[in-house]
Order: C-alpha cells, then sequence, then structure tokens
C-alpha cells in the first residue's frame, strides 16, 4: 500500500515538474561591474495587496531623470526571483504639482512578462512637463 | 405541502439562471479586463501603440528640444497624412492616430491642422473659413512643419494550437522644409491563443 502510494506521490511530482518545466526558462545576464552611468534613485512607497504578485515581480529600484523640455522619465527595475514565468500588466498615472491626475487617451494597462530570474526595466515618460508625480499599479493578468 | 414541494425547484433553477446568466458591465477602457482577441487589433492595442509612439516622440523630439517651430513661440504645427492600413481587417486609423494627436496636445509642443491632411481638410468648413479670410485679408496660412505617415501591418502565423497574430505598428515623423524624416519608430504587440480569451 506505502509502495503504491510512494509510486503516485512520485508520478504527481514527475507530472508537476513536467507541466511547470515546460514553460519556464530562467535568464541568465552579463553586466559591467562598475556601470558607468549614474542612476537618481528614488525613495518609495508601496502597498502590497497581492502578495504572491508581488513576490513574483519584485521592483528592486525606481530612478528618475528630467530633461530641458521639463518631461519627468521614470524607470523602474523589476526582478522575477521565482522559478517559474510571470506574466503580469502595469499602468502609470500621473499627478500634477498639486497632486491631481492627469487623464489622458493613451493611458491603459501594459502586458509585460518577466522569466525565471529575468531583469527588466519598465520607462514611463509623463505626458506634460505639468506631471511632477506618478503611481504604478502592477495587477494580474485576468483570464 | 403541494405547492411548496413544487415551488422548491422552480425557485432553484430561478437562482441559478439569475447568477450564471449573461451579465453586462462597464469595463474600465484602460483596465486589464478588456476583451482580447488574436483575430483582430483589439482597443488596448491601440492604446498600448498610441502610448509607445508618444512617449518615443517626447523622448527622442521633444524633450531635447529637437522639434522647431515654423512660427515663433507657437507650438510646432503637425498635419496628418496617409496612414496605411495593411491588415486584414478593416479598421479607422484614428484610432490610433487621434490618441496621439490628444497627448501631443496635451504636451503643449504640437498642435494638429484640421484643414491640412492627406485626402482632403478633416474639418472643410475651417478649411473655406480659412481661404475666405486668406482671400479677405491677404493673410498667409501657416503651412505644417511636420506631416505624420504611418502603416499598421499584421502577421498572423499558427503552430498547431497555437494561433499567432501579430500587429506591427510604424509611424514617422517628416519635416516639410527638408522631406526628412526626424523621428520614426515602430511598436510590434504580438498575440498568442488557441481561442479568444478575456485579459492579458
Amino acid at each position: 500500500m506505502n509502495r503504491a502510494l510512494n509510486r503516485l506521490a512520485g508520478s504527481l511530482a514527475a507530472a508537476a515538474w513536467l507541466t511547470t518545466g515546460c514553460g519556464s526558462t530562467s535568464v541568465n545576464t552579463l553586466e559591467p561591474a562598475e556601470p558607468t552611468a549614474q542612476r537618481a534613485m528614488v525613495s518609495d512607497h508601496r502597498v502590497l495587496a497581492d502578495r504572491s504578485l508581488a513576490s513574483a515581480v519584485r521592483v528592486v529600484g525606481v530612478n528618475t531623470a528630467t530633461d530641458a523640455a521639463g518631461f519627468l522619465k521614470v524607470q523602474l527595475e523589476t526582478y522575477n526571483p521565482s522559478r517559474k514565468r510571470k506574466l503580469f500588466t502595469y499602468r502609470v498615472e500621473w499627478f500634477d504639482a498639486q497632486g491631481m491626475v492627469i487623464h489622458l487617451p493613451t493611458a491603459t494597462s501594459i502586458p509585460m512578462s518577466l522569466e525565471a530570474r529575468e531583469t527588466k526595466f519598465i520607462t514611463a515618460t509623463a505626458p506634460t512637463p505639468q506631471a511632477k508625480d506618478f503611481r504604478f499599479r502592477f495587477l494580474e493578468p485576468v483570464n | 405541502m403541494k405547492t411548496s414541494f413544487l415551488g422548491m425547484p422552480l425557485l432553484a433553477i430561478l437562482l441559478a439562471t439569475g447568477c450564471s446568466g449573461p451579465k453586462t458591465t462597464y469595463v474600465d477602457p484602460g483596465s486589464s479586463r478588456l476583451v482580447t482577441t488574436t483575430e483582430g487589433i483589439n482597443i488596448q492595442d491601440f492604446s498600448q501603440a498610441a502610448d509607445t509612439m508618444v512617449n518615443s516622440l517626447i523622448d527622442q523630439l521633444i524633450n531635447p528640444g529637437a522639434l522647431r517651430s515654423g512660427a515663433p513661440n507657437q507650438p510646432a504645427l503637425l498635419a496628418i497624412s496617409r496612414i496605411q492600413n495593411n491588415t486584414g481587417q478593416q479598421l479607422d486609423t484614428d484610432l490610433l492616430v487621434r490618441k496621439i494627436r490628444v497627448a501631443l496636445l496635451r504636451t503643449g509642443k504640437v498642435q494638429t491642422s484640421t484643414t491640412i491632411a492627406f485626402g482632403g481638410p478633416e474639418d472643410p468648413l475651417a478649411a473655406e473659413e480659412l481661404a475666405n479670410n486668406q482671400f479677405f485679408n491677404d493673410r498667409p496660412t501657416r503651412r505644417p512643419d511636420y506631416t505624420l505617415s504611418g502603416k499598421i501591418i499584421e502577421d498572423r502565423t499558427r503552430a498547431g494550437n497555437v494561433r499567432q497574430s501579430a500587429y506591427i505598428f510604424q509611424l514617422a515623423l517628416t519635416d516639410v522644409r527638408q522631406g526628412v524624416a526626424v523621428w520614426e519608430d515602430e511598436k510590434t504587440i504580438v498575440k498568442q491563443g488557441s481561442r479568444p480569451t478575456v485579459g492579458f
């Protein structure tokens, strides 16, 4: 009886490994040990309502830049520490100096995927020079 | 007693159909709850493409101060040229172009002409009034500084059960004084699926 149970558990584990293994690949990366570019990192405030999404899509750092014309640029470094590919969507909201949201017809949820152990950058440019603040919203895809 | 026995299954059926029946709800057009299909370009695809193009225009042309205006202290004037639809589906290219126009107008750096456009003026009455104004007041019309042209291309493939549709949005901004494309970009949206799905 015990042997039969062990066999069943073994075959279930193998099936699970096969099904997850088919769709997942891990990413190897390479970069200079001492990067030339200096990023202006900003401290962030996070509200984590979906723990599983937050653990699979980690925001490693946020940096910003403003060019001559005054358009704010934001860059998020995201990392998937898990062993599975992760699909998610993100959306950026922009706020003016008074904290009012700036509505745009191009505002949409952008789909993205991170392979296992992959790092990806998300960049966004403010729609107007009046945009002073931003908020990123991450969401699991709705199936 | 008999009536209550008959009423129970009826109530159960009513409840079951009430819960699982067809339901229509409003959906935020910017949310991730929109219907996504491999059969064609969905509205969120146009929004994504427009968002990428506007970001690219701001990053490469507006932010570095490379956008030039023919009229001093005025935003650059843009005219919409040919946006070719090379997909198999019939679509209104304004779904892409209008979003870009609105976003560019909000930057305060670009305005779009409604009297000069490929295929005739978008606003015929404004064009007529402008012509009258020129004729009676002998004032020169402002010519566009840039034209926006582009193409939407479709590529479909199928491997077994998996269907893949790729939509390529290509846009170019031409400086009319030189006839040179000063900005160009391409956004490719690829969708895979075995059947129409909702979401990602």
